[in-house]
This record gives C-alpha cells, structure tokens and sequence, in this order.
C-alpha cells in the first residue's frame, strides 16, 4: 500500500500550524482577511490553492445540557486521496494521475483548466485557481520571485494536496505532518495507520469516547480513503458527506438513457421520412 | 471491544450511535457545518451553456442528414443538415477551448482516450462526428457546385449517413451523461432523464433550425410535415422527461425547477419552447412566418434547458444538506 494521511481528531488544538506549513512549503497565495465569525474557523473550507483546513465546531447544548456534554471539535481537514478518485478518473487529458506513493496528483503542466474534476470531486475538495490568485502577488513579493512566472504555470488550472509528492520524493514528511505539534496529522504506510488508528479507536472506547473511522473499511463506491479521519461526530458535521458516491457510477445509466431515447427517435424519425 | 461503524451505518436519517456504548450523541448535533457548501461549484459559464445548445442541434442535425431521403422529397432538407451539422462541428471547438482556463493547451484533450472521462469520450465523439460531417459537407458542396465535382464522390452515402446518425446521438447525448456522472445532487438524480431529454432537445431543436433554413430558402411542403412531425415527438417526449425529472428529483430539484429560475424554464421551455411550437406544428397553417416564429421558440427554449440546468447544478452544490447525502 501507499502512503496517506491519518488524522485524528481528537487530539487535535486547533493551532493551524498544518494550514501555514501548507501555504509556506507549497508556496501558495493568502486566503485574504475575512472573518466568517464561525468559531475560530476563517479559511472556511479547502480550496485550489487552501491544502488543509481547520474545522472548528463548537457544540454547546444550551442551559440544560451539562457542561460535560459540551464539545468543541476541531478537524484538520485535506484531498483523501481516494482509493477511486472522481477527480482522476473525470480527468481529460490524464493530468491527474496515481503516483509511486499511491497519492492522487495533478500534473501543473499538464492540466488545461477544463473543470471538470470539479464537480467531479464527492468530497469538494479540488477547485480551479484563479489566475487573480497569483497575479495579486503579495505572496510573492516578499521573496523577490517573480510572480509572472507563478501564474505562467499555475493559474487557471486545478489545484488541491498533493501529499507533498516533492517531499516524499526525498524522504520527507509532507509540511502538515511535520508541523502538527500533537501528531493529530500522522503521515505514512496506510496500512500501518490503519492499524494504529484502529488502536485509537479501542482505546478511546476504553476512556467512553465515542470515535470511528471515517475512509477505512468503507463500502462507498470511492473505496478507502488515503488520508482518512478519526471522527467523534456525525460526518455532516465535519462538511463530510455521510456516504460518499463515485460519480462515474452514474455512467452506465445515463449512457443507457441517452441511447434509448436517441433509438426510439431514430425509429419515428425513420417511419416519418422514410416510411 | 467492537469494531468501529463503517460509513454505511451511518444513516442519516437515523440516530447517530458510537462505537463504545451505543448511547446517541446529544441531539444538538448540527447536521452541517454552518450551512459552508460542501461541494466546489461547476466554474462552467456561458461557453458550456452555448456548447451544449449548439451540441444537441448540431448531433440532431446529424441524425436527420441520415434520415432525410434524398432521393424523394428532402433534398434541400439533406443539404441544410449537412452544412449546418459541419458549420456547428467546425465552430464548436473553438467555443470548447474558449472555456478552459488555459486554452493553449486544448491539445492535451488529445494525448489520452479515456472511456472512464465523460469528457474525455466528448472530445474523441467530437472528432469523430466531424469527420463524416465535414466529408458529407464537401460531397454536397461538390454537388452543390461550390467545390468541384470530385467532391462528391468523397462520401459515400451508405457509410457516411449512418456515421453521421451514431455520432450525431452520441454528441447529443453524452453532455447529458457528462453532467449526470458528477458529485452535484440535482445532476446525479438526474442520470435517468437529463442524458433523455438532451437527446429530444437536440433533435427537436435540429428540426427547428433545419425547417427555419428551409423556410429562408426551399423546401418541399413534406419536407416541412415530417420535420414538424418528428419536431412535435421529439418535443413531448422532452416535456414528458421535464415533467418526469421534477417529480423523481423532489426536493433535489429545487434548484432547478423552484423559485425564478423554475419559471423561466416552465415559461420559455415548457410552454413557449414546447407547448407553442407544438401547436403551430399541429394546426393546418403552413406560412413561412409559423415555421420560423416555431422554430424560433423551440431553438431558445433549448437554449434556456441548457442554462437552467448549468446554473442549477451551481446552487445545488452550495447545499450541503443535499450534498452530504449523495444519490446513488
């Protein structure tokens, strides 16, 4: 099996540090100033050029509840790297490819911006990035580069995680993992994490948290995830849908559908022009 | 110990149990993350909505070139189909390239043929559809005398009508199945009746365009009644597929057919893209003026399916209610 990502979120504090080691290490723009005023969250949700996003949900019951009850969860969010990615397979031109590490990759050079990976995505993962996104050069002029060439090569194409491909290829960690102080990020052998995980899972059940795994085992049509989660909610909860669907699962039927009412006209066509 | 619950005992609808106790969490669980989208919206604007209009007239104008018997009475009606299923094969490319974010490299479409990508077999039917629609339009105009008469042996008729009709379907129909084969609610319940009535509105809007061309320059009077005929089942059939997709879809269709957005669409395709031309096919009249006000009103009713459907699929991604639970 491949690498991918474990992330468990109950031991993680909200800190962040996972999102700036992304921007920093794969150079990416600021997602501007904006304040949502949802809880401490104000990336909002993964993006083209936004890897890891911190979800915060604070759960408080009202007066009755008590205050044990009271939660205030926090999940470092990122591409799973689906076992079958709608991303890859909706994918024209063959820019979005399995690499050695098993991780779903978008070749910059390759994609053409189509947008079709978009829709694509069961998780709202993977966006376009705007061409805006790099011309608006902040980012850029603090380390002299020239942000020309920035968007020479990446706007207007997708954008999401690429488990740091450039870093595993020499050994590394990717940026997020390296950066999580309470190693609410574990990077490595799937098949290891899971095992791990699972682990998670009894102990937590041992201290009478209620946990599971949300990507292992799974019987959704997207397979397993390559970067899976710990969760103590309700997927929805998290921005995570309940049961993912691969959307090429929808092509047999909507193949058939085309092809029969394209039949049945062509056979009143024909009786109409040539009967 | 028990195992922890795989996805698919997470029913949405019932209460959400743990591994360990089996005590429901509190109820004030919120089912969405502070209404955020879940899904990323289809970035396609006003060049996919004008492809997937010109797609469907251009595969109907494929199928009837096919159907037309140019031996009897629908010479003219070959000849319309013919020119026009290749001006749409030549210009839509470029409408097609005009929408990427970086159409220099329009080509890479071309490094792969992937079956798995909708889009992918889109490009490749493309292609293939303009290759008999371009020889069908030179073997015409060579009879035509607007290029010399070699050109008209280019095509032969037996294989380039039925090439012609094939692709023309496919191309009629797989933006129907590419929309459909998405993670977007409102076009995945749609898988049984969106590729449908793409097809129907392909081929009523190709009789539409034919008969206006025929009706500027010439026709015979049955040409014109087959035209209006298939027209009219092609176009029922379509409003059937509406009617149908609204009540299969339920609250999933919202997107599509409440609010403004459903009224324009019951307004300018239902009733006067449907509805209207269906009775100027039916009545007695023939004029010029009837053919072209009718296939005027069918050809921008098709225009309007195509629009609400794109800008549909956009609000229904910003629901996250809708897109935590996927159809299957």
């Amino acid at each position: 099996m491949g690498n991918g990502f474990f992330t468990d979120t109950t031991l993680c504090i909200g800190c962040k540090a996972c999102e700036v080691a992304c921007k920093q290490w794969n150079q990416l723009p600021a997602d501007g100033y904006e304040f949502s005023g949802n809880s401490y969250d104000n990336t909002m949700a993964l993006g083209g050029t936004t890897w890891r996003h911190v979800a915060f949900i604070e759960q408080t019951g009202g007066p009755e509840t008590p205050p044990s009850l009271n939660k205030w969860l926090m999940m470092s969010d990122v591409c799973k790297h689906c076992t079958y990615a709608g991303c890859m397979e909706a994918c024209p031109t063959g820019a979005i490819v399995r690499n050695e590490f098993d991780d779903v990759y978008i070749q910059p050079d390759v994609c053409n911006g189509c947008g079709y990976c978009v829709p694509s995505c069961p998780f709202g993962v993977v966006d376009l990035i705007a061409h805006a996104d790099y011309t608006d050069g902040r980012h850029f002029e603090s380390d002299g580069r020239n942000h020309d060439d920035a968007t020479q090569t990446t706007g207007g194409i997708a954008g999401k995680c690429t488990l740091c491909y450039d870093r595993q290829k020499v050994g590394f960690t990717p940026a997020c993992a390296k950066a999580c102080p309470t190693e609410s990020i574990q990077f490595g052998d799937v098949d290891e994490l899971k095992a791990r995980a699972k682990k998670r899972v009894a102990q937590l059940e041992a201290r009478g948290v209620q946990s599971y795994l949300y990507g292992v085992d799974s019987d959704s049509s997207v397979g397993d995830l390559n970067a899976f989660f710990l969760l103590t909610e309700r997927p929805g909860a998290y921005n995570l849908p309940e049961r993912p669907v691969l959307p090429s699962t929808h092509q047999p039927a909507g193949y058939t559908s085309a092809a029969l009412a394209a039949a049945a006209l062509a056979l009143v066509g024909f009786v109409i022009f040539r009967a | 110990m028990s195992t922890p619950p795989d996805l698919s005992q997470l029913n949405p609808d019932a209460s959400f149990r743990g591994a360990s106790n089996g005590e429901p969490l509190p109820a004030h669980a919120s089912p969405t993350y502070y209404d955020r989208p879940l899904l990323k919206r289809p970035h396609w604007g006003w060049e996919v909505i004008v492809y997937l209009f010109m797609g469907g007239v251009m595969g109907g104008s494929g199928i009837l070139a096919a159907l037309a018997d140019e031996d009897g009475d629908d010479r003219e009606l070959a000849r319309s189909a013919r020119y026009l299923a290749f001006a749409l094969a030549a210009t839509c490319p470029a409408v097609l390239v005009k929408h990427l974010g970086r159409p220099e490299r329009f080509l890479h479409m071309m490094r792969i043929v992937k079956f798995k990508s909708v889009m992918s077999m889109g490009v490749w039917g493309l292609i293939g559809f303009s290759l008999p629609a371009a020889a069908a339009a030179a073997a015409q105009a060579g009879e035509d005398g607007v290029l010399p008469d070699v050109f008209r042996y280019i095509a032969p008729r037996r294989l380039v009508g039925p090439a012609q009709a094939l692709l023309g379907a496919f191309i009629a129909g797989y933006t129907g199945v590419l929309i459909s084969a998405t993670a977007i609610p409102v076009w995945a319940i749609g898988k049984r009746f969106i590729p449908a009535f793409s097809v129907c509105s392909g081929v009523a809007g190709a009789c539409a365009a034919n008969a206006a061309i025929l009706a500027l320059t010439d026709g015979s009077e049955r040409t014109f009644r087959k035209l209006e005929r298939l027209e009219l089942v092609a176009s029922l059939a379509e409003l059937g597929l509406l009617l149908g997709f609204e009540r299969h879809a339920g609250e999933l269709g919202k997107p599509m057919y409440g609010g403004e957005r459903g009224a324009k669409l019951r307004t300018w395709t239902m009733i006067a893209g449907i509805g209207v031309p269906s009775l100027l096919n039916v009545i007695p009249v023939h004029a010029r003026w009837k053919t072209l006000l009718a296939s005027a009103l069918t050809l921008f009713g098709g225009y309007v399916l195509r629009e609400t459907l794109i800008e549909a699929g956009k609000d229904s991604a910003d629901d996250p209610k809708a897109a935590a639970r996927q159809p299957e």
